[in-house]
């Protein structure tokens, strides 16, 4: 496995064991209320810290490992299943906003519309990185 | 998930050029080892640049290397 598929798998795991986390131990019932704004925050926080250690020590510790392959550039393959990725991401974002949308009409507090906000941007990221996983695997 | 319209000669003609490795042949056409090996596999279809710069590599017509099989003209 070259080591940009390895980087995506760490980015894809951290991210999903990141806010799968968040999303677990977030206090629901205050959702409704402005200290569920404060909660997001709180949680923010150390989901934010967590992501950049994994991925720095994870991305050290590979980049050890794979030496060669550490200045190798995107090459076009590359840069076209970064390019579908984000094509793919791009449907849940859209959704994910539209949904939003219609909850603000409806009349959902903001800390439940920050965390659509965040649910929407994550899905979004696991699909891009997914669909490039997925690309690097199977091919065109 | 469909394969490609097109099979390609270039595992044979790097045998034919000296045993060159895929590193080689990657470096040579700008692109990384994994990107030759998946088009050598039907894997990953390249731009008609990248086919062009393979092809003189070899010192080859593009229709040496790759080949169209589909049926469809």
């Amino acid at each position: 496995m070259a080591f940009r598929e390895k980087i995506h798998w760490v980015t894809l795991v951290t991210m999903a064991a990141a806010f799968g986390w968040y999303f677990l131990v977030y206090p629901w019932q205050i959702a409704d209320s402005p200290a569920g704004v404060w909660a997001t925050a709180g949680l923010l926080v150390p989901v934010t810290i967590a992501i950049i250690v994994a991925m720095t020590v994870a991305t050290a510790f590979l980049a050890i490992r794979n030496r060669a392959e550490v200045d190798i550039k995107e090459d076009e393959r590359d840069r076209s299943f970064h390019m579908r990725g984000t094509h793919y991401a791009y449907y849940p974002l859209v959704v994910g906003i539209w949904i939003n949308i219609f909850l603000i009409f409806w009349g959902i507090s903001q800390a439940q519309q920050l965390n659509m906000m965040i649910a929407t941007l994550v899905v979004a990221e696991l699909v891009r990185i997914g669909t490039q996983l997925y690309l690097y695997r199977r091919g065109y | 998930m469909a394969s490609l319209p097109f099979t390609n000669d270039i595992r044979t003609l790097r045998f034919l050029a000296g045993e060159m490795t895929q590193g080689e042949l990657g470096d040579r056409v700008g692109v990384t080892r994994q990107t030759i090996a998946a088009i050598e596999q039907g894997k990953y279809s390249p731009s008609l640049e990248v086919a062009f710069r393979i092809a003189r590599c070899f010192d080859k017509p593009l229709e040496a290397v790759f080949q169209w099989t589909d049926g469809n003209s």
